[in-house]
C-alpha cells in the first residue's frame, strides 16, 4: 500500500493509495484502523488500466501494469494533505566561495554588453 | 428549434436593418459609422460573448414564462445529478457551495412565535394515527426491526391530512391549499466553471450544469406567498463553505437528460408558491444503518443535506415560474418550509432564496446569499407499545403546528382567490 500525492486536487478528508489488485475496500479500511489506528469513514477503490502503447526496440507491444487506486476518506473530521516532498531553496552561496565569485564575474560581463539606457530601447544600428 | 432559428435570424436583420438606416439617416450630422461590434459567426471569444448576449435578450423578451422556461431548457449537455438524499459524507457542506446558501443553526424568529392552541386534541389525534397505523392494523411487518417505508409514509399522510385539516379553520392560507402526494420537484441551474478535459472541445471552458430530481412525499402549496424572514439584502455571519476540488470528488455524477424546472404543478396552477414540504428518509440512509457503519456524526449531515438542496430547487423552481433567472435576478425574497423526518425523528428546515444568479457572469457582484435555517432531528415519540405511546414530545408537535400555521400578515378569509379559480 503506498501513499501517493493526488493527480487532482482532492477533499481535503481524502487520502489517495496504490494498493494490490487482491485487496478490497474492506480490507484496506480494517489494515489501516487495526495496524496505524487511522479513523477511516470510507473508502472506493478504481482499477488503473495501464496502457499497452509503448513499443520496445523489437516493435513490440509492452503493457504498463495495471494497479488499484484507493480513495481513504478520514472520520472525525480529520484531514491529510499531501507534503511537498521537494521545497525549493534559496540559492545564496557563501561569499568568498567559487560560485560567488563566478556569479560575480558573470554579472559584471552581462553589464558591458547592456545597451545605453539613454537610447530607450531603440536599436544600435538605428541612426537619424 | 425552427421557431428558434427564425427568431435568430431575425434579430440579425434587425440589426443589420439597424445599421443600415443608421447610415442612411448620416447626412447631416456628417459622417455615420454602422456599431463596431464583434462578429456574430467568428471563432473568437468577443464573438462567443456577443451569441450568449443575444440569447440573453431573447430569454428576456420572451412572450411568456412557458417559453422561457422552455428556452432556458432547451440545450442540453451533461450535468451534474444531484440527490438531496445522498451517501455521500460532508454533502451539505457541498450542496451550501453549489446553491450559495448559508446555513444557519436554529429556526428564525418568525417561527418561533408562540401560540396559543389547544394541544390535547391535536396530540390526542395525533396519537390516534401512530397507534392505528403501527398498532391497531395488525400489519404483519409493523413489530419486526427494519418496518418498510410504506409504514412510515401511510403514518407520515395521516399525521398531515389530520394537522392540516384541524388547523385550517385557524389558516385560511390552508383552506385553499394543495397538497400533493409524492410529487416531482426538478430544478436545473449553473454554478461555476470548469476546463473540458476530454474529446475534441478539451481545453475550453464551460459552465458547471446541475440538475435536483426530487420527489417529497408531501407537499403544500398555496396561492399567496409566504412572508420573508429576513429583508433580501440581509447578510448572515455564516459563511458559505468553498470547495476547491471538482464536484465529481463528493462522489456525484454526471448525465445528459431532460433539464427540467418544476414545482410540482405546470405554470398556469394558481397554487404556484410554496408552503411546507414533507420528506421520507430512505431505509438505507436511517440512523440504525449508519450507526452500524460507525457514521453516528453523519446523521444529521443526511437531515441537513435533504433540507438544503430539496428546499433550493423548490423555491428556486417557484422563483423561475415568476419569470426571474440568472440574468434576472429575484426582486423580492422567496420562502419555503420543509420538514425531513425518518418516520419518528422529525428535523425542520426553512428557506429563504434571495438571489438566483449563481452563474459566474451574474456573481461578480453579488454580494447576497442564499439563507437556510435547520434543527437537529428531535424523536416524536421514544417508543410504540402495545396500545401506549411512549416519550410523546410535544415540542417537534408544536413545531409542526407552527410551520402549518405560517401565513401572511393580515390575511383574511373571504379575500382569498379560490383555489378552483
Amino acid at each position: 500500500m503506498t501513499l501517493v500525492r493526488p493527480g487532482v486536487p482532492q477533499p481535503e478528508d481524502v487520502v489517495q493509495f496504490r494498493v494490490s489488485m487482491q485487496m478490497t475496500r474492506l480490507d484496506i479500511k480494517n489494515y489501516l484502523e487495526k495496524i496505524y489506528n487511522v479513523p477511516v469513514a470510507v473508502v472506493r477503490t478504481r482499477i488503473q488500466f495501464g496502457k499497452n502503447k509503448k513499443r520496445n526496440h523489437k516493435n513490440q507491444k509492452v503493457k504498463c501494469p495495471d494497479y488499484k487506486v484507493a480513495y481513504v476518506q478520514l472520520d472525525q473530521g480529520q484531514t491529510f494533505q499531501f507534503p511537498n516532498l521537494f521545497p525549493e531553496k534559496e540559492q545564496t552561496p557563501e561569499p568568498g566561495s567559487i560560485d560567488d565569485i563566478q556569479n560575480k564575474y558573470l554579472e559584471e560581463e552581462r553589464q558591458k554588453y547592456q545597451s545605453d539606457p539613454r537610447r530607450g530601447g531603440v536599436p544600435a544600428w538605428f541612426g537619424l | 428549434m425552427a421557431a428558434l432559428r427564425s427568431k435568430w435570424s431575425e434579430l440579425c436583420r434587425q440589426i443589420q436593418a439597424s445599421s443600415a438606416a443608421a447610415v442612411k439617416a448620416g447626412p447631416g450630422a456628417g459622417p455615420w459609422y454602422p456599431p463596431v461590434v464583434a462578429s456574430l459567426t467568428a471563432k473568437s471569444k468577443a464573438a462567443q460573448r456577443r451569441r450568449q448576449e443575444l440569447f440573453h435578450q431573447l430569454l428576456h423578451e420572451a412572450g411568456s414564462i412557458e417559453k422561457k422556461l422552455q428556452l432556458y431548457e432547451q440545450r442540453q449537455r451533461r450535468k451534474f445529478v444531484v440527490y438531496p438524499q445522498t451517501f455521500a459524507l460532508r454533502a451539505d457542506r457541498s450542496y451550501q457551495s453549489f446553491t450559495k446558501t448559508a446555513f444557519v443553526p436554529g429556526l428564525p424568529p418568525a417561527s418561533r412565535a408562540p401560540v396559543h392552541l389547544d394541544l390535547g386534541a391535536l396530540r390526542s389525534l395525533v396519537c390516534d394515527a401512530l397507534l392505528q397505523e403501527y398498532f391497531y392494523l395488525r400489519r404483519p411487518f409493523a413489530c419486526s426491526p427494519n418496518p418498510p417505508e410504506s409504514l412510515h409514509e401511510s403514518f407520515l399522510t395521516q399525521l398531515v391530512t389530520i394537522l392540516s385539516g384541524q388547523l385550517a379553520a385557524r389558516n385560511p392560507l390552508l383552506a385553499t391549499s394543495t397538497l400533493d402526494f409524492q410529487p416531482q420537484v426538478n430544478f436545473y441551474w449553473m454554478r461555476g466553471e470548469e476546463v473540458v478535459r476530454h474529446g475534441h472541445r478539451s481545453g475550453r471552458v464551460d459552465p458547471v450544469r446541475f440538475q435536483i430530481d426530487d420527489r417529497p412525499l408531501l407537499q403544500i402549496r398555496v396561492p399567496k406567498q409566504l412572508p420573508k424572514f429576513v429583508p433580501l439584502d440581509h447578510l448572515v455571519a455564516e459563511e458559505i463553505p468553498v470547495i476547491n476540488h471538482t464536484p465529481d470528488k463528493l462522489p456525484m455524477f454526471k448525465r445528459q437528460y431532460e433539464n427540467k424546472v418544476f414545482i410540482g404543478s405546470k405554470v398556469a396552477d394558481p397554487c404556484r408558491y410554496g408552503h411546507t414540504q414533507f420528506h421520507l428518509i430512505p431505509e438505507r440512509l436511517k440512523r440504525k444503518k449508519l450507526i452500524q457503519k460507525n457514521l453516528a456524526h453523519h446523521i444529521e449531515v443526511v437531515y441537513r443535506a435533504n433540507g438544503i438542496a430539496s428546499l433550493f430547487a423548490w423555491t428556486a423552481a417557484q422563483a423561475m415560474y415568476q419569470g426571474f433567472w440568472s440574468e434576472a435576478d429575484v426582486t423580492h425574497p422567496f420562502v419555503s418550509q420543509a420538514v425531513v423526518t425518518d418516520g419518528q425523528y422529525f428535523a425542520f428546515f426553512c428557506y429563504q432564496l434571495n438571489t438566483l444568479a449563481l452563474t459566474v457572469e451574474a456573481d461578480k457582484n453579488n454580494p447576497r446569499k442564499n439563507i437556510c435555517w435547520g434543527t437537529d432531528s428531535k424523536p416524536l415519540y421514544e417508543a410504540v407499545e402495545e396500545n401506549n405511546i411512549k416519550g410523546f414530545n410535544d415540542e417537534v408537535l408544536l413545531q409542526l403546528i407552527q410551520f402549518l400555521l405560517n401565513r401572511p400578515k393580515g390575511l383574511q378569509t373571504d379575500r382569498l382567490p379560490l383555489a378552483s379559480a
